[in-house]
């Protein structure tokens, strides 16, 4: 038997928004640490992973390791019935599970609404991310990475990151002209959540498609800030930490432009 | 040189890309055949699972055609596919579409700027055929996304020259020459091949040719490789004889005749044989179909489901069909009608009819169905019972009704004199000339797809000279000027070549056309304008148009005759070495809704239209 009580739904509907863009069908796995979900988009060229740790939940409930195969645009639509309040409680059988149930709560216990999600088998390769000692890691407010990424776009497809000792450049350069953005570290003792901080082994300058960057910035309702951590010819990790878990996204970058 | 896989695991998509690289890399016949039949024996022996998939892939088919569902993706969508796949810039993409011609190679040739996260699982024909079916069945919201989705999938997995015969399968056509009677050859041949019994080399030639005319007349009686494929490998090709065999539901590919020029030339061909003479209606081919359990299917000459098309006919069955006749396969022509002069109208008024869903009561083209075949009756096939019999058992099952059904006219006349009279007398009735059939003997069977010798169409255009009109299709045109202006003001028209698989100018048309049919024809083909000619269409700059078109639409024309061009193609080669053959007075008669581009007028037909004037003046002379 797996069921998971979860008292901030709202966090589970921003989360489907997250990803619902990247990837169509994923499996969740459920085991006695959490709920996690790892998937590809379709081009093999970012990869979503995420976390939901047990003790986030009140009460969990996972006897043994099963996965739950959904199309998440569905699972979406039927998590937009449940208002921002609700108490969220996922069910299924662990052992023969057709059906993901839901159920939404109103924090008044006056309402309560049930649906039933249909599963699916996903045939899904599970890929082991290795562990990085990234060059530079950068942290910044989520809303600031989100206004870089939307504004760049009006100039290029891509975007080239150059991190140095005191400062984070995003550059783009198109047809219509150039732009850029540079950042510098920000101490913020009172709101740390609008920090800029910049931790550096060694200079960095990478190029990233910003269709897939704005894509990440789905996150930004989960969390105040966001940490980008890149090294050269790695995949760019982008973390949104949430208070149970996270969502990380990874993005190859691009090679020589035409 | 092949690719290799493992037993009893899914058969690679490289193994198969492997093969359509050898088979388009050479034109001669028997080594495409020998490449493809290496294949299929590899599949039977190892996957047998695979097999279905396999020869769905080399056809380029997600189900059988008579289901139609096609997939021809558009090509602004593999544009955008491969530029999103590569992260190249789809102007870039265009760009060298333009240059070659061929999107599959441009898919393959392009580096991407965007790399992967992780390599993909190489892709199996299992993974490719079944993202096919889903591609071909997106429809309505979002379906261009969702497509390019699919695609994007299938084209980062490409390894090597996958991409290419990949975005190929997608555009409707693999373009390497490789024609399903080899396909329907190297099934055959794959199954005889057992490694097990040593026969001698004659026997087994001998074996597999046998094998592969039973395998040929079983598609042609049921053409779906769902059912054929699976009952050749449970029981081999003797099995196939006695389990596919023609049934109720499932079209056969009609029989088409063979045209001829002169009553003279008729009666060389038939005489000796018993033969017939019927009317022949200036409609549209129908195949009435009816099951065991009463329900009634109506298919068009391409096997198209044409039942929502005719509910009236479906309706008046029940007053047409005798109560001993419980199932039945039907073949007639359907015409229009006007039930108060009670007289036969032209083509033209029948084509103005709705071509699906239509309502009852919105009908105003009345239509009367003229049976002449009769192909399976009460759980029997006919097909190879001669005309004879096939026809005295249709006139004993079913019964004529008026304005509603009626058999053929038909005259079993034995002269010249005779066959004149009827002819003059099938003109007075609206008819088109006439069909002349052999009656009885091995030379009357029903040949299913076949345009046999022992059906014969004798038109009054064949008589008078002017030869029978083309099927041709339109590739290019020419933007109008003064009164055209907005439209376009002339054509391309191009002829097929099936050996090539090439579509070969012909000429070029601007007469036939009223104001309403050029805007009709700007608003059909606007939609399909591609920015570069097509590397599979055969042309000379001397005769580049303004715009070239996917092709998409085939056009009846007829013309006052054929000579030798230096700027047109067609039938370049075969009468006269570097020049082909153009129409002179090309004028435009009527889109032909019921041709695909494939079934366009041939070369060989366009060079044997040409070398036939020359036959008809020598026979004036003499």
């Amino acid at each position: 038997m797996f069921e998971a009580r979860l008292t901030q739904g709202g966090l589970l509907k921003k989360l489907l928004e997250s990803v619902k863009e990247l990837v169509t069908d994923a499996n969740f796995d459920c085991s006695e640490t959490g709920i996690a979900l790892q998937a590809m988009d379709n081009s093999h060229v970012a990869l979503v992973s995420l976390l939901l740790r047990s003790d986030g939940f009140e009460p969990y409930r996972c006897d043994r390791g099963f996965s739950l195969g959904v199309n998440l645009n569905s699972l979406n639509k039927i998590l937009k019935c449940a208002a921002n309040e609700d108490i969220i409680t996922l069910k299924a059988d662990d052992n023969s599970a057709d059906n993901l149930s839901l159920s939404f709560e109103s924090p008044s216990n006056d309402r309560i609404s049930e649906y039933e999600l249909k599963l699916m088998d996903i045939d899904q390769e599970h890929l082991s991310i290795p562990d990085t000692d990234y060059d530079a890691t950068i942290v910044m407010p989520s809303a600031e990475f989100q206004r870089i990424c939307r504004d760049l776009t009006v100039v290029s497809e891509s975007v080239t990151i150059d991190v140095a000792k005191d400062t984070i450049k995003f550059t783009a350069e198109g047809e219509l002209g150039s732009g850029n953005i540079k950042l510098k570290p920000v101490s913020s003792i009172d709101k740390p959540e609008e920090a800029v901080t910049i931790e550096l082994g060694q200079d960095v300058s990478l190029q990233f498609s910003l269709k897939y960057l704005t894509n990440f910035t789905k996150g930004t309702p989960l969390s105040e800030s966001v940490m980008l951590c890149l090294s050269e010819n790695m995949p760019l990790l982008v973390e949104y930490k949430m208070d149970i878990g996270y969502i990380r996204y990874y993005l190859a970058p691009k090679i020589g432009d035409e | 040189m092949s690719v290799d896989w493992k037993d009893n695991e899914p058969v690679p998509y490289a193994a198969l890309c492997k093969t359509f690289e050898t088979i388009e890399s050479t034109t001669k016949r028997l080594e495409i055949q020998k490449h493809l039949t290496s294949l299929f024996t590899r599949v039977v022996e190892k996957n047998p699972e695979d097999f279905l998939t396999v020869i769905y892939l080399c056809l380029n088919r997600v189900c059988p055609e008579y289901e139609n569902h096609e997939l021809g993706v558009g090509e602004s969508l593999l544009i955008k596919s491969i530029a999103e796949t590569t992260g190249r810039k789809p102007a870039k993409v265009k760009e060298e579409l333009s240059k070659w011609g061929d999107l599959g190679k441009v898919a393959k040739d392009s580096k991407t700027t965007q790399p992967t996260l992780f390599v993909p699982k190489p892709l199996t024909v299992k993974v490719v055929f079944d993202k096919m079916k889903i591609i071909a069945g997106i429809s309505g919201h979002d379906s261009q996304e969702r497509k390019v989705r699919e695609i994007k999938f299938l084209l980062t997995a490409c390894r090597g020259k996958e991409a290419k015969y990949l975005i190929r399968s997608l555009e409707g056509k693999l373009r390497i020459g490789l024609a399903e009677q080899t396909v329907l050859t190297s099934l055959a041949q794959s199954i005889v091949k057992d490694p097990a019994q040593k026969l001698s080399r004659a026997k087994e030639t001998e074996e597999s040719t046998e094998a592969s005319e039973i395998v040929k007349s079983a598609y042609s009686e049921v053409p779906s490789y769902d059912i054929i494929v699976p009952i050749l490998l449970k029981y081999g090709v003797k099995g196939l004889e006695e389990r596919c065999k023609l049934k109720p539901g499932i079209p056969v590919k009609p029989m088409l005749a063979h045209p001829t020029k002169s009553i003279t030339e008729v009666l060389d061909r038939v005489e000796g044989h018993k033969f017939t003479c019927e009317f022949k209606y200036d409609g549209e081919r129908a195949q009435v179909h009816m099951l065991e359990d009463g329900t009634l299917k109506i298919y068009s000459r391409n096997l198209e489901d044409s039942s929502t098309k005719f509910p009236d006919i479906i309706e008046r069955m029940s007053q047409i069909v005798k109560p001993d006749t419980k199932s039945f396969v039907l073949d007639c022509e359907v015409v229009a009608w006007d039930p108060e002069k009670e007289c036969l109208l032209p083509f033209q008024i029948l084509s103005t009819r709705k071509r699906k869903d239509v309502k009852e009561k919105d009908i105003k083209v009345i239509v009367c169905l003229f049976a002449f075949d009769l192909l399976y009756l009460n759980g029997e096939s006919f097909l190879k019972k001669p005309l004879e019999e096939r026809r005295q058992h249709l006139i004993n099952a079913f019964q004529e009704v008026d304005n509603k059904f009626s058999f053929v006219r038909h005259m079993n006349a034995t002269n010249t004199e005779e066959i004149q009279t009827f002819l003059d007398e099938s003109f007075k009735c609206n008819c088109e000339g006439l069909m002349i059939k052999v009656l009885d003997g091995q030379e009357s069977t029903y040949e299913p797809s076949k345009r046999s010798r022992n059906w014969l169409k004798l038109k009054k255009d064949y008589l008078s000279g002017v030869g029978d009109s083309l099927d041709l299709v339109v590739i290019g045109a020419h933007l109008g000027r003064g009164k055209r202006t907005n439209v376009y003001g002339a054509f391309l028209l191009a002829c097929y070549n099936p050996e090539e698989e090439k579509y070969q100018t012909i000429c070029k048309i601007g007469t036939g056309f009223s104001d309403v049919s050029l805007e009709n024809h700007f608003k059909f083909l606007k939609e399909h304008e591609i920015s570069a000619p097509r590397n599979y269409y055969d042309y000379d700059k001397g005769a580049n148009p303004d715009v070239w078109f996917e092709p998409v639409q085939v056009w009846e024309v007829k013309a006052a005759d054929l000579s030798i061009s230096p700027i047109y193609k067609a039938a370049v080669g075969m009468v006269d070495h570097n020049k082909g053959v153009s129409l002179r007075f090309p004028r435009f008669i009527q889109v032909r809704e019921d041709k695909k581009a494939e079934d366009a007028t041939t070369c060989e037909q366009v060079a044997e239209m040409y070398r036939s004037q020359f036959n008809n003046s020598e026979n004036m002379q003499l």
